[in-house]
């Protein structure tokens, strides 16, 4: 670059940055040292934790300018012009008594300079500061200006945004074409492309009122909720796992599904806010309302192996603050988690005290152990209807059963069985003893490892077989008591022999971690498969020993970590501790008696009523397995909440209570202090942000970016909204109107505004480069997710089913198993087949611990996430030029236009672009892709293995009724299409 | 180059405009401007922020050889001849006090001290005191700055990755090649400026996972991510053309795709459309220059050999150092290679040795391998876990496969090599019992202060505004650690 370019690149930034200071509310620098500016950032980061209002340390408040001139117990903390003089500076100092801030690191030089300087000014207030920050003040409905031009206006939005262009001399760009406004809105409120038939009848309706038909279309379109909810996913880190080692599944999607099904149903947007906040605080809340609540429960869950609950717990604390407050208010609280906040008023008292509202959970911070699925409690089962009427059948089936085993129980023929065994058991308890059982110690052979639990559960491996070779004995491991085995996915195989005099009964009491299987004599006679810690006792069996030698083979079979076994054996068949309740006739010793004897010989009666009940419960699994376990909100736990010290729970201060925070307004009416209090209060008519904060996400979505282009961030560093009187009037319109999303959508795009063309002169660019004037349409690259979705509704592969459990649409290789360090979990990725590949992106399976491998520039769904991404790098362009999702549509997009137009080349170049596109392809177009479809010809026609294997990318068969040189010429063409600028950008 | 660059360029403006609202004279602004320029000229790389280096450099390039599970100081680096005293012995309380361990251990009712599993012996001319299972290591000791005093708040294992790589425990932090890359750009036109690649034990025994937050780019802007190459199907996602889709077909069609793109500019008059043009060209030159990168088929056998046999097993430790070193050559910025293997809870006695065995040669290769081509003085190469491992014994003592060490952070030792850090130097100590800092302790965020500061990075000032608040990497801490760069 020369010279000269540079100094170029240089000047139209220099016309923006006059044109940003003119917009902003700051005021311009002064000389010297401003107190809230320089020196009030400074004390709340390291003074005010001790020195304020409410605690003040050694009497002295240093969070009010009041309150550092009043002073403390050593006197006033400033001598105005005389910094050495003064008390704050000689404490920062360290001078005449103990550095401060007492405990911390001192403060910078720089900083320390700044107090100093500030004293010496003359300790000054400073003025013009008094004024409440815009985003602090209640939104004012503001008068629509006058513009004239009742051509262009269409309604207030376009009047606000005239008259902004009139102050800066610019006019807006004129309406877009009809084929680009409809291509918009369709990408906008539905995320897909409009069909070729969609366009035509856009086109053909002359009548007034047809832009109007098509919105109002779109609106009522189950897909609009689809589209409308992926930016409401981002901010609330929805995902199907836990994220973390292990990344246990979940099923939060049912969550997901609610959040649709609201937005389609129009749910106003405060009954939005509060059933998510606190739908489970409602009054009898619905299964609906429960499920809502899942929105804070959608965190990441650590179940790594030293992970320490309450840290955890309060992670996720720390997280459910976040999420509320920027997703709500647009604050960025987390600031104040550790000290108060440095440029927004409000304090670590504040930010305690909201979250007070989150720390009632029955939670531990950590999820349960187990298999695929981790969900952590508090959580309802949460199913379709069918699987909710399926859930109450078989729990009904189940209490029968239940009822009928207790009645068989204590029938009086169960009574005399009782009878009859409690004296055929004392005889064998005698002879048991005098049978004298002799118990060899263990041998072991060498451990088996299995690449996976099930497969080393269920291999046969040679001790099975009888060949014991390399096995050695084990004297160290001592009966009772617990014995360590170590090994993932790991069958260790052990056989003792047990020697008695005479036939004998014997009771084994055996314990294992993870699966066990028991051989007596040869004979089978246990297997479970299961993974849990070892508890003795868990496997109780009764056998009876031949005489002489008996030989017990046992398999241990160890998932991941440690595992282990214990096993004990005791003579008479009955526990010791039993053997004196038989003597006994007391109620407690007969009440134990008769459990014992249920359990191991129970009368015909009750063994089938047990059968019946143990069948019953089964099945009840079964149901329950099948039935969706959705996360959710509780305030069953009750809590303390304390201020923590620099965010550290281990070192907790004051108590706090639930409470709004304090720079906010309260409440008008009273509300309950819990989070259905905190719900009402977030949509109360007072709060100043929620409508605001909304309406700019709704902007956002449909601009690009929003008013205020800073979404996470309406505070004081936050950037200021590009038209205030805009939002301002937006927000309030909004909230009087009702709260309606679609209502709000409609006024939007059906502004003159939202309709312009996105074109732009080299001069308006220079001008206005960001599009902060809004003299022009936006246009923006597609998030990946609608990019994918494009392509296959395009081509006519999606199934535009909507909802359910996750899919898993194709992914390469080694993306999931590549987390898979460990031999922890099967990190398998289970590729959907048929119509499933082909679900809207939205349904896709989110691995938190790995976003989709096509889905780029997207959250990462680990924490809240309010502005989208949208950067230009190659490894997108690899994405839709390689992956075979883009080659097998643009395969079947071929197919779709070969198809409808059997003999023209160019009628079908131009009925896929269309379908793409969805505009009209010109002449020259037409011939740039035409020669690149007659070059792509005559190189399969040369090659037509080439063109076979173009042609099989994917599950769907590719049709072999067509030319094949020539479906593949044109399918190149149709990846070329997909690959445009124009196709990747909603315009 | 067009007027209207790209998107990159509007970003570097904005940061100026932060820096001229502060004072900086317009003059100085364009002259910031013309040097980046004439940076620029010879790529096209994504550009660094103007004004970034704050200061002459020491070091170009960052090799992160991540040692991920905790390898133990106790048996590798911080030799402590005295605690054969004690063996067996109960840590005493004095000692023990009340520092924060996993709750893996934290309920154990005995703390018996557990000397080094193997001896250790001085290496180099500086003598430096290693165990004898790093003999590799060993050999380079001479340019291997030991830091024996790191300590770090963590004791859990993503929690502690992350706080490393990131500066935060908590997900979601530009990571420290993302700052990289953010700050002073890339220098190639053909690949990644951050390119990441993982490695396992070969056992799996006693591994982790790796999160893709270990190298993602936070709040800053994606394409400053780590790029992950792959040892399984494509090197980089989507690498691989269509099957029947030749190299020739794929250049004709990106020409009419750009054409037609183009034209649309034309009309459009957006910026992005030529920035989109760009990235699919270094898109198709991906294609070619990673698989070249990755072909290691050329290399004269000597080199193969100095980084062991392991190095012909594709996604092996080795094998990542070998295309780590290719990957510097070519003028990437930073290179991080995850490995696991080190987190010997009970299996210290046999899956030690092993874990050396695997990384000894290969670490030690890369570092000689560098310094051969030149490539040492303005490389930084860090060998590095999370956090160390405990004195005392986790398990049976008496069970060989039933012992080992538990998470540990008051107290671990990595090291440095090349980019200015001092040769030949051990650094910090301990106390006599290896459980906590005696002397020049160094925090996590102070390594990364000082990392930065041989990039010719203020660690104070590379910051972003996110949310209201300046992030940076080092968050409110970190002091550069004078002692142990030249």
């Amino acid at each position: 670059m020369t010279k000269l370019a540079a100094l170029f690149r240089f000047l139209p930034f220099g016309l923006l940055a006059t044109g940003l200071l003119a917009q902003s509310p700051s005021s311009p620098q002064k000389p010297g040292t401003d107190f809230s500016h320089d020196i009030e950032p400074i004390l709340r980061a390291h003074c005010t934790q001790c020195h304020h209002a409410a605690r003040k340390s050694g009497g002295l408040d240093l969070s009010s300018y009041e309150g550092i001139l009043k002073g403390g117990n050593s006197g006033p903390s400033v001598k105005a012009g005389k910094a050495k003089e003064s008390l704050l500076l000689q404490r920062i100092l360290g001078q005449g008594g103990q550095r401060m801030p007492l405990g911390f690191a001192p403060l910078t030089d720089k900083d320390t300079a700044l107090v100093e300087k500030w004293i010496n000014e003359g300790a000054r207030l400073g003025g013009g500061e008094t004024k409440k920050h815009w985003a602090y003040a209640a939104p004012v409905k503001p008068e629509v200006p006058r513009v004239g031009r009742s051509d262009w206006v269409k309604n207030p939005i376009d009047a606000f945004v005239l008259a902004r262009l009139q102050k800066e001399g610019l006019r807006p760009s004129p309406e877009a074409d009809r084929t680009t406004l409809i291509r918009r809105l369709s990408l906008d409120l539905t995320g897909l492309p409009p069909t070729p038939a969609e366009v035509d009848a856009f086109l053909g309706d002359q009548a007034p009122g047809a832009y109007e038909r098509v919105v109002d279309r779109l609106l009522a379109s189950p897909h609009f909720g689809e589209k409308m909810s992926l930016p409401w996913l981002d901010a609330a880190r929805y995902a199907d796992s836990n994220g973390f080692q292990q990344d246990g599944d979940n099923h939060q999607y049912v969550w997901r599904d609610w959040v649709v099904r609201a937005i389609n149903q129009d749910m106003p947007f405060d009954e939005f806010t509060v059933e998510q906040l606190a739908g489970d605080l409602l009054p009898s809340p619905t299964q609906d309302q429960l499920v809502a609540t899942g929105f804070n429960r959608n965190h990441m869950l650590n179940g790594e192996g030293g992970a320490i609950p309450e840290e955890q717990r309060n992670v996720i604390l720390f997280d459910r603050v976040d999420v509320t407050s920027t997703t709500w208010l647009g604050l960025t609280m987390a600031c104040a988690r550790c000290h108060d906040h440095k440029y927004d008023p409000f304090t670590q008292t504040d930010y305690y005290q909201l979250l007070a509202y989150f720390n009632n959970v029955p939670e531990s911070g950590v999820p349960p152990g187990g298999g695929q699925y981790r969900i952590a409690e508090p959580w309802v089962y949460a199913g379709t209807p069918a699987q909710t009427e399926a859930l109450d059948r078989a729990r009904r089936a189940q209490a029968k059963a239940e009822a009928q085993l207790r009645e068989a129980e204590n029938s009086v023929a169960t009574k005399r069985a009782l009878a009859e065994w409690k004296a055929k058991t004392m005889i064998e308890v005698h002879r048991a003893y005098d049978a004298k059982v002799i118990v060899e110690s263990w041998n072991v052979a060498p451990p088996f490892k299995g690449s996976s639990f099930d497969e080393a559960f269920d291999t046969v491996y040679p001790p099975e077989k009888g060949d014991w070779s390399g096995e050695r004995e084990r004297a160290d491991w001592e009966d009772g008591k617990i014995n360590q085995i170590i090994g993932d996915n790991t069958a260790v195989y052990l056989r003792r022999t047990v020697h008695v005099a005479t036939d004998a009964k014997v009771l084994l009491l055996i314990g294992s971690d993870d699966g066990v299987k028991l051989w007596v004599n040869g004979k089978p006679m246990l297997s479970h498969k299961v993974t849990r810690g070892v508890v003795p006792g868990d496997e109780k069996l009764v056998l009876t020993l031949d005489k002489l030698d008996n030989e017990i083979v046992m398999k241990i079979v160890n998932g991941g970590g440690i595992g282990g076994f214990s096993f004990s054996l005791v003579p008479g068949g009955i526990p010791v501790e039993l053997l004196g309740e038989l003597m006994s006739e007391s109620y407690s010793s007969r009440a134990k008696v008769k459990q014992y004897f249920l359990a191991v010989a129970p009368p015909r009666d009750v063994a089938d009523a047990k059968a019946r009940l143990d069948a019953a419960n089964k099945e009840l699994e079964r149901v329950k397995g099948e039935t969706p376990q959705v996360m959710v909100m509780s305030d069953r736990a009750p809590r303390k909440t304390f201020i923590y010290s620099r965010g550290n729970y281990e070192v907790p201060l004051g108590e706090v209570h639930p409470r709004t925070p304090s720079p906010l307004p309260a409440s008008p009416t009273p509300q309950p202090p819990n989070r259905l209090g905190l719900a009402r209060w977030i949509v109360s008519a007072d709060n100043p942000l929620t409508s605001r904060v909304e309406v700019n996400r709704i902007w956002q979505m449909l601009f690009g970016r929003g008013l205020v282009r800073t979404p996470e961030n309406f505070g004081v560093q936050g950037e200021p909204p590009t038209h205030p009187e805009l939002l301002d009037w937006m927000a309030v319109d909004f909230r009087e109107s009702g709260w309606k999303v679609k209502r709000l959508v409609r006024q939007i795009v059906t502004s003159s505004t939202y309709r312009q063309s996105s074109r732009v002169t080299k001069k308006l660019y220079e001008r206005d480069p960001d599009n902060r004037l809004l003299a022009r349409g936006s246009r923006f690259r597609m998030p990946s997710l609608v990019l994918r979705d494009v392509a296959l509704a395009s081509s006519g592969l999606l199934n535009a089913k909507i909802g359910g459990p996750p899919v898993y649409p194709y992914q390469p290789k080694g993306i999931w198993d590549g987390l898979s360090i460990t031999n922890e979990r099967d990190f398998t990725y289970p590729q959907s087949k048929g119509a499933d590949l082909y679900r809207r992106s939205l349904y896709t399976f989110w691995r938190r611990t790995v976003a989709p491998g096509n889905m780029f520039d997207t959250s990462s769904r680990q924490a809240c996430t309010v502005r989208p991404s949208l950067t230009s790098t190659p490894l997108h362009a690899l994405t839709t030029l390689n992956d075979v999702t883009w080659v097998e549509a643009a395969r079947v997009l071929a197919e779709r236009a070969m198809t409808a137009q059997p003999h023209d080349v160019n009628a079908q170049i131009e009925t896929a672009f269309r379908l793409v596109c969805a505009r009209t392809l010109t002449d020259r177009e037409v011939r740039v892709l035409r020669k690149s479809y007659e070059r792509a010809l005559s190189n399969f026609q040369r090659d037509p293995r080439a063109a076979k294997d173009f042609l099989s990318s994917g599950e769907e068969r590719p049709s072999v009724q067509l030319d094949q040189p020539a479906l593949a010429a044109l399918a190149s063409v149709c990846l070329a299409i997909y690959n445009l600028d124009e196709a990747l950008t909603r315009e | 180059m067009n007027l209207f660059f790209e998107r990159d360029l509007r970003l570097s403006r904005r940061q100026l405009f932060g820096k001229a609202a502060s004072g900086l004279s317009v003059v100085a602004l364009a002259a910031m401007l013309q040097e980046e320029a004439a940076g620029q000229d010879k790529t096209l790389g994504i550009p660094g922020l103007p004004g970034v280096p704050h200061f002459a450099p020491k070091a170009k390039r960052v090799v992160v050889l991540w040692q991920g599970g905790a390898p133990s100081q106790v048996d590798l680096f911080d030799y402590k001849p005295g605690l054969e005293a004690h063996r067996l012995e109960d840590l005493p309380d004095s000692i023990r006090r009340t520092s924060r361990l996993s709750t893996m251990t934290s309920g154990q009712r005995e703390f018996p001290v557990l000397p080094a599993i193997r001896p250790f012996r001085q290496y180099g001319e500086s003598g430096m005191w290693l165990s004898e299972l790093l003999p590799h290591i060993g050999s380079i000791a001479d340019d291997v700055c030991l830091v024996k005093s790191m300590h770090t708040e963590a004791v859990n294992h993503a929690p502690g990755v992350t706080f490393f790589l990131t500066g935060s425990q908590i997900p979601g932090r530009p990571s420290f090649g993302a700052w990289a890359a953010y700050g002073l750009g890339s220098v190639s036109s053909e690949l990644p400026a951050f390119v990441v690649m993982t490695s396992a034990d070969r056992e799996k025994t006693c591994g982790q996972l790796f999160y893709d937050y270990y190298w993602g780019s936070g709040f800053l802007p994606s394409k400053y991510q780590g790029v992950r190459f792959r040892g399984e199907g494509d090197p980089v996602l989507y690498l691989t053309d269509p099957p029947g889709m030749s190299r020739e077909l794929k250049r004709e069609l990106l020409d009419d795709i750009g054409e037609l793109d183009r034209q649309r500019f034309a009309d459009f008059g957006d910026p992005e459309i030529e920035t989109r043009v760009a990235q699919y060209e270094m898109a198709f030159k991906m294609q070619t220059s990673v698989p070249e990168l990755l072909d290691i088929s050329k290399e004269p056998t000597s080199v193969l050999e100095m980084y062991g046999a392991d190095v012909h097993r594709n996604g092996s430790y080795a094998r990542n150092c070998l295309i780590a070193r290719r990957l510097l050559e070519r003028g990437v910025r930073f290179v991080q290679l995850m490995h696991a293997g080190w987190d010997q809870h009970l299996n210290l006695s046999t899956q030690l040795a092993i874990q050396c065995q695997d990384t000894d040669q290969p670490s030690a290769a890369l570092v000689k391998d560098l310094k051969q081509r030149g490539l040492l003085d303005d490389t930084i190469v860090l060998w590095a876990g999370e956090f160390g491992r405990t004195v005392f014994v986790q398990g049976d003592v008496t069970r060989p496969n039933g012992h080992g060490r538990d998470h540990f952070g008051a107290c671990y030792s990595l090291w440095v090599a090349g980019g200015g850090f001092k040769g030949g130097l051990s650094y910090g100590e301990t106390d006599d019992f290896c459980y906590g800092v005696a002397k020049d302790p160094v925090h996590v965020h102070d390594m990364q202060a000082t990392l930065m500061n041989q990039l010719g990075i203020d660690h104070k000032r590379l910051t972003y505004k996110y949310q209201g608040r300046d992030f940076r990497l080092t968050d409110v801490a970190g002091e550069v650690v004078a002692g142990i760069i030249k």
